[in-house]
């Protein structure tokens, strides 16, 4: 670390070799711990790979076999690994939608110096709380509330609203709104303190000269807070995305690990979870892992491109 | 004048009132989650197998006596365990994401967007998969019962990177990383000294995320975690879960998982509080 | 150095909190040319218990224990990781002995991770019952372990409903009235009649028909087939559901068990000694004694229309295991040993695998359990346990036992078409199992 060197070549150029220095630890733990592993999916995609109880079944290359495989309609011309992405997409986006909406409010309100709202450490606590439950525990809560002989029903049947019973866990509008509602109330937290986190980070002197303007609430927010906030909130939007698309442990427990009904609430890693499960299935798996992060990338990308776009303007 | 004052004084009253009603509510939501965990926590095993009701159960203590004696684990080890594994891993992953982030935010260098792509592309790939591998690697190597290895390869977490990243871009003033070197300072006292309090929100909310994540993590390590002594508080829980028939409590699975989140409360109490710390300071104008 | 670090270890070992005695460091080489550790692999601490308080350890041998928790198929990951590589573990490392369900007993017995016991030197098996033996047994009847428990179960009736519909709460002539499926239909109809409840759950009696197939689920070219007794659940399921003599919630769903309380509707349930022991909360809870809601004594115990099991833990020998003589030991304690198997039965409340010593209680006038009005319910089992069939087993049974209930309750429950029924079960069996060849899929 020579000083005199670094003075002599201020210019920014002389600095890259401190970003390869900043980034090697990440990438050294990352080819180590994740590269390799994934790396073994991807070649695994393309063979048939599996243990038939404990007699391993290939390695066998069968090129684009996985692929063709997963793609292939079955005989009512349905795709299921678009179906459950479908499903989980939809899942996803029913309780993505309340659950920016609101965190974005109250991220606003917990930060508005205006409004200045008591007891705000105890809210964000609470808020915070759903997240932390294990989300398996939670699905078995919210089972035992929605069951055929669960107070929810019991309620509705007392209160005259149903004359007998109504088996939640048996259509697909109530499994799924369901499984929205809950993921929005584990989730709507996380990202109100994202986003809070984010708004102030925002330099508190345009807040206070936009005040001084005579500019109203939603003017400071629209022209000031959201823009500035972009970067953040689109963070929040792609990772929430992806989260999405992983979707694994409220479906699974809520619907025993089958996706019922009618495969309605089965989320393509509920599928990934099958191939991996006792027949250890690399060939599939590695696949659908392929595709899921073929899929995944250009989403993350349209929404990252069109936020940027947006931010710059 | 006076009029238009007392108009907004109204308004403002009629805001706050609103906004605390819809707080309020919210809180009410989240608490009731956590209400029905504490009186699942305080039913027997027979109380839950007949249906659900929201009559206290009589049994909490009972649990709680139940869980911590259990002979199958030890809630006391598994507390430790789990807290050396998810603070370590917040520590870890939190500094690292931020120094990759700060690498690639401030740097002008050659391979800059061809890094950041692939960080972004990473982030996108599903971690059940790499893990299957890794634990395929882990045990041919050997490499059961190390706690380390559930804690070093967070130095890469391309999602919290991606966080630290975007925070930077709204936050962090290139001016100031400039006014710094101009004092001399070398780079790596630039990121600790400067930049990384200025990012303190950022981090403490990344400390608590990869916290909590890594407190209920059981996938991974209930394949390389065999020895009680290293068995993190998830594995326990599955434990309690697996118990045979005449051992089977489920009075005591909740009320473990009840136990298990104290310890991410308390640690989301003091981190949340270095969010709000950072922002009172005024760091960011420098 | 090699003194301070033994003192090391030794402190290490007293403040590890856990006292299950983990081994840290290889100890000296083996004398005698066995090893001196013993790993036993299980997924809960069962047994464990049982070894630990009845089981004589030889001097000089250490236990180990992994016990990874049967959550998903963790416990199956681990064990197969760990017997993959038996061969190049350290010696102190091999797993000697690991625990199997009936489930998925047959992955293991037909492999070569096992080895055969009667090499060993386990050869007594008079006593056992011959569906434990079967069941532990490869394809061409070599024996890998035994069974240290007998899970036979029965029909669990309820006396006073019995009384009502059948004018009799005898178990002998209950039973007589249910003796095959034919008699049992007739009284479910009789119970609809009254307003009762035959069953409370549409899979209450799976696995009588699902253990007494006549073919296996997947044939010799690894096409998947519907076994007659399948077909007859089948048919029974949805007739069951369409007359009103059962309901579709699943076997464990509160909404069944609740039939068991004291103003529950249902006849009848289906399973061994731990089933209503421990399973059946609303009827035997103390919480339900205390609260008055409970059926205590309200029970009796029969055959059913066929003998059946469920549950049970085995104990295979591992390929590869450096204790031989400990391994054939344990294993033979715990089918011959008189003493441990009384034990079993009057401290653990066990049906044991040594039919003599179960006898012994089966005839004790005094024993009997208050649940079931003091009914001798180890008499029944005892007879029970005599006809029970380990047959047609692959390797596949639990993934197709359980995907079938679940995709054809959505039929029963009018969601679906019994075709679309029936190819959600295809396809989750092929996803699952990617040998199994399903209709077109």
């Amino acid at each position: 670390m020579a000083k005199g060197n670094e003075k002599k070549h201020r210019k920014s150029v002389s600095y890259a070799k401190w970003a390869y220095i900043f980034i090697t630890p990440f990438f050294i733990s990352y080819i180590l711990f994740t590269l390799i592993p994934q790396f073994l999916t991807v070649y695994n995609s393309f063979f048939e790979n599996y243990r038939n109880g404990l007699e391993q079944v290939g390695p066998n290359f069968v090129g684009l076999g996985n692929y063709i495989k997963l793609l292939t309609p079955d005989s009512s011309g349905t795709i299921d690994f678009l179906r459950y992405l479908g499903n989980s997409l939809a899942m996803w986006i029913a309780g993505a939608v309340p659950q920016f909406l609101i965190a974005l409010l109250l991220a606003v309100l917990f930060t508005s110096s205006r409004l200045n709202l008591k007891g705000q450490g105890i809210a964000k606590t609470i808020i915070y709380m759903p997240n932390l439950i294990m989300a398996s525990a939670f699905s078995m809560l919210v089972f035992s509330l929605f069951s055929n002989v669960g107070p929810v029903n019991k309620f509705l049947i007392d209160a005259g609203i149903l004359k007998e019973y109504y088996n939640f866990f048996a259509t697909k509008i109530s499994v799924r709104t369901i499984i929205a509602c809950m993921n929005f109330i584990m989730w709507f937290g996380n990202t109100t303190i994202v986003l809070m986190a984010g708004i102030m980070g925002i330099d508190q002197s345009l807040f206070e000269s936009a005040n001084l303007d005579g500019a109203n609430s939603l003017h400071v927010f629209f022209d000031i807070t959201l823009p500035l906030l972009m970067p953040i909130l689109s963070y929040a939007l792609i990772t929430s995305m992806i989260g999405g698309i992983q979707m694994f442990d409220v479906p699974q427990v809520i619907s025993n690990g089958k996706g019922t009904p009618n495969m309605t609430s089965t989320t393509v890693i509920m599928m990934l979870n099958n191939y991996l499960g006792i027949s250890k299935n690399y060939g599939m798996s590695g696949a659908l892992s392929v595709m899921l992060f073929i899929i995944t990338g250009i989403l993350g990308m349209l929404v990252y491109r069109s936020l940027a776009r947006q931010y710059k303007d | 004048m006076k009029n238009t004052n007392k108009k907004a004084r109204f308004l403002l009253i009629i805001s706050r009132i609103l906004a605390y009603g819809f707080v309020i509510f919210l809180c009410f939501l989240c608490l009731f989650c956590f209400l029905l965990l504490i009186l699942m926590a305080s039913k027997s095993n027979s109380q839950m197998q007949g249906a659900f009701n929201f009559r206290w159960g009589g049994h909490f203590m009972e649990n709680l006596y139940n869980a911590w004696n259990d002979f199958s684990i030890n809630i006391p080890v598994g507390m430790v365990n789990s807290f050396i594994v998810a603070m370590s891993s917040a520590i870890i992953t939190t500094y690292f994401s931020a120094l990759t982030a700060y690498g690639i935010h401030v740097y002008n260098f050659k391979l800059k967007n061809v890094v950041f792509t692939f960080i972004m592309a990473i982030m996108m790939i599903p971690s059940q998969v790499s893990a299957v591998g890794f634990i395929q690697l882990a045990y041919k190597f050997g490499l059961t019962n190390k706690l380390w290895l559930l804690i070093i390869p967070s130095v890469a977490a391309p999602v919290v990177f991606f966080y630290m990243k975007q925070y930077l871009e709204s936050v962090l003033p290139i001016e100031m990383v400039e006014a710094a070197r101009i004092d001399g300072s070398n780079e790596f006292r630039i990121f600790n000294e400067i930049v990384l309090p200025i990012m303190k929100p950022a981090v403490a909310v990344q400390m608590i995320f990869s916290f909590v994540s890594s407190w209920n993590n059981y996938f991974m390590p209930a394949l390389l975690l065999t020895k009680e002594k290293y068995k993190t508080v998830p594995i326990m829980i599955a434990n309690l879960r697996s118990a045979d028939y005449s051992k089977f409590d489920q009075g005591k699975v909740f009320m473990f998982i009840l136990l298990a989140i104290l310890p991410v409360m308390i640690v989301y109490t003091i981190l949340s509080k270095s969010i709000i710390k950072g922002v009172t300071s005024g760091s960011v104008k420098g | 150095m090699k003194k301070l670090l033994s003192i090391l270890l030794v402190l290490l070992m007293v403040l590890s909190l856990s006292a299950c005695g983990q081994k840290e460091e290889p100890a000296a080489p083996a004398e005698e040319g066995e090893g001196k550790v013993f790993h036993i692999y299980a997924w809960n601490e069962e047994f464990k218990g049982f070894f630990e308080k009845y089981y004589k350890v030889p001097e000089g041998i250490e236990v180990v224990w992994t016990i990874v928790p049967n959550e998903g198929t963790q416990y199956q990951d681990a064990l197969d990781l760990a017997l993959m590589n038996q061969e190049s573990a350290a010696a102190d490392e091999k797993v000697d002995m690991f625990l199997a369900e009936a489930d998925y007993i047959l992955k293991y017995t037909n492999s070569d991770y096992t080895q055969d016991i009667k090499a060993l030197g386990v050869t007594n098996f008079a006593n056992t019952y011959p569906y434990t033996v079967e069941a532990a047994s490869d394809a061409s009847g070599v024996v890998k372990g035994v069974s240290f428990q007998c899970c036979p179960a029965g029909m669990i009736y309820r006396r006073s409903i019995a009384e009502d519909v059948l004018g009799t709460s005898d178990p002998d002539e209950v039973q007589a009235a249910v003796a095959d499926w034919a008699k049992f239909d007739e009284v479910a109809a009789k119970c609809a009649e009254k307003g009762y409840l035959m069953t409370s759950s549409y899979a209450e009696d799976y696995r009588v028909f699902s253990n007494n197939t006549s073919s296996p689920w997947v044939d010799a070219d690894n096409n998947l087939q519907i076994d007659p007794a399948i077909q007859t659940w089948m048919d029974q399921a949805e007739a069951y559901v369409k007359n009103g003599y059962t309901l579709t919630s699943g076997v464990w769903d509160a909404e069944t068990t609740e039939q068991a309380a004291k103003d529950g509707k249902a006849f009848c349930f289906f399973g061994p000694a731990w089933y209503y022991n421990f399973c059946m909360g609303p009827a035997f809870g103390a919480d339900a004694v205390a609260a008055g809601t409970d059926s205590v004594g309200d029970w009796g115990l029969c055959d059913g229309p066929q003998a059946f099991f469920w549950g049970g833990t085995w104990l295979l020998a591992a390929t590869g295991s450096d204790n031989p003589t400990m391994l054939a030991d344990v294993m033979d304690k715990f089918i011959n040993d008189e003493e441990v198997c009384t034990n079993l039965i009057k401290n653990e409340a066990q049906f044991t695998n040594n039919q003599a010593v179960n006898n012994k209680f089966a005839e004790d006038p005094e024993f009997g359990n208050p649940y079931l009005g003091g009914q001798n319910d180890t008499a029944v089992f005892a007879e029970g346990a005599k006809n029970i069939k380990f047959q047609n087993q692959t390797i596949y049974d639990q993934g197709c036992n359980e995907s079938l209930q679940t995709y054809f309750v959505e039929y029963l429950q009018g969601n679906v078409t019994k075709e679309e029924a029936l190819n959600n079960f295809y396809k989750a069996l092929h996803e699952k199992y990617p040998a199994i060849k399903v209709p077109e899929a």
